[in-house]
């Protein structure tokens, strides 16, 4: 998992730079951003090699990112938030090709574990 | 209930699922902040941080406590959910689970416990109106809680006899005799109320002398 580069996609930003740091600390180059456009071209720009999208932004969706990101054939995993009881956005995201989801607050040993299939589900 | 009425508690649940996904995005950076203070801690020589065993014990609290604000929040979020469709199918054994946690409070005050004890009947389904069952089922448990002595608990499970499903609320712990303990929980002034909902719902509901309770008879599917 170290040096593993992960752009994390959340518009609560004190939330997604606490976990960002959270990661480094367990060596992982972890990314923030909170805005959907930004992740977008952070996705082209640095190439990472996961990414952890929170489904509910405002402008661009976390489902619209995925969807984007589906449409130019990236093959990067992508990990859902979902802040809502009910999983119904994350079956959609499920549905358009997003590798897993998690239920918000997220358990940082959870992800880590998400993540880690998720890499391994690609080589 | 009226047209105007359902598009009332459409409202309120949507303007309270709204404010639950923002208490989450809380709850959600409060972890993360005290789960950043752990991993420093971690990481840290002991001799540099004074007091950790405080400072430790202050993060399981806190922890704690916002695993407690996690359950509430989905529990409340569901609950504002209800209001979204005015018939839908839902898992009565679970609607009753979510009541009880919602109720818990109430029924603390007068140090009376909730629980429920369904385990034979798993994915109990049922088509009705969610707003008006929960109505029902709290209303019950008001009507208990307004005859019984501090103290006890109030049981709350669920019986199917082919299309017809009994939810039993039952009283615990030291009770009046039974005859004057149902005459007290029926000149309860929800009494009343609970028949007219009851009715609502297509089903009835009566008391139980021969067991210090109430039952909720409902039907698979409301008409």
């Amino acid at each position: 998992m170290k040096n593993l580069k992960i752009l994390l996609v959340d518009d609560e930003e004190e939330f997604v730079t606490t976990l960002a740091e959270r990661l480094q600390l367990r060596g992982i180059q972890a990314q923030a951003t909170t805005d959907g456009e930004d992740a977008l071209r952070l996705v082209k720009s640095d190439e990472p090699d996961m990414i952890v999208l929170d489904v509910m932004m405002p402008g661009i969706s976390g489902l619209e990112v995925l969807k984007r990101i589906k449409a130019q054939n990236l093959q990067i995993p992508v990990i859902l938030l979902t802040g809502r009881g009910d999983t119904k956005e994350a079956d959609e995201g499920m549905r358009l090709g997003a590798f897993d989801y998690l239920v918000k607050p997220v358990n940082i040993e959870e992800l880590i574990k998400k993540m880690g299939a998720a890499i391994k589900s690609q080589s | 209930m009226s047209e105007q009425e359902e598009k009332e508690i459409a409202f309120i649940g949507k303007i309270t699922a709204g404010i639950t996904h923002e208490m989450k995005n809380v709850l959600a950076i409060i972890r993360e902040s005290s789960g950043l203070m752990e991993d420093i801690m971690a990481i840290s020589p002991e001799a540099m941080i004074k007091h950790q065993d405080k400072i430790q014990s202050s993060l399981i609290r806190i922890k704690d406590q916002i695993n407690r604000g996690v359950i509430l929040t989905d529990r409340l979020n569901k609950f504002a959910h209800s209001s979204d469709e005015t018939i839908a199918k839902i898992d009565l054994n679970e609607m009753i689970e979510q009541l009880i946690e919602l109720s818990q409070r109430f029924a603390g005050l007068k140090n009376v416990v909730l629980k429920t004890n369904s385990p034979e009947i798993l994915g109990l389904s049922i088509i009705t109106r969610p707003v008006l069952l929960q109505m029902a089922l709290f209303t019950s448990i008001e009507c208990c809680l307004d005859s019984m002595p501090a103290g006890g608990e109030i049981n709350i499970f669920t019986k199917k006899k082919g299309k017809r499903n009994e939810v039993c609320i039952l009283c615990e712990g030291t009770l009046p005799e039974k005859p004057e303990f149902a005459r007290s929980i029926s000149a309860s002034e929800k009494w009343p109320a609970l028949q007219e909902i009851a009715v609502s719902l297509g089903g009835s509901v009566t008391l139980d002398e021969s067991a210090y309770g109430i039952m909720l008879v409902l039907m698979e599917e409301i008409r």
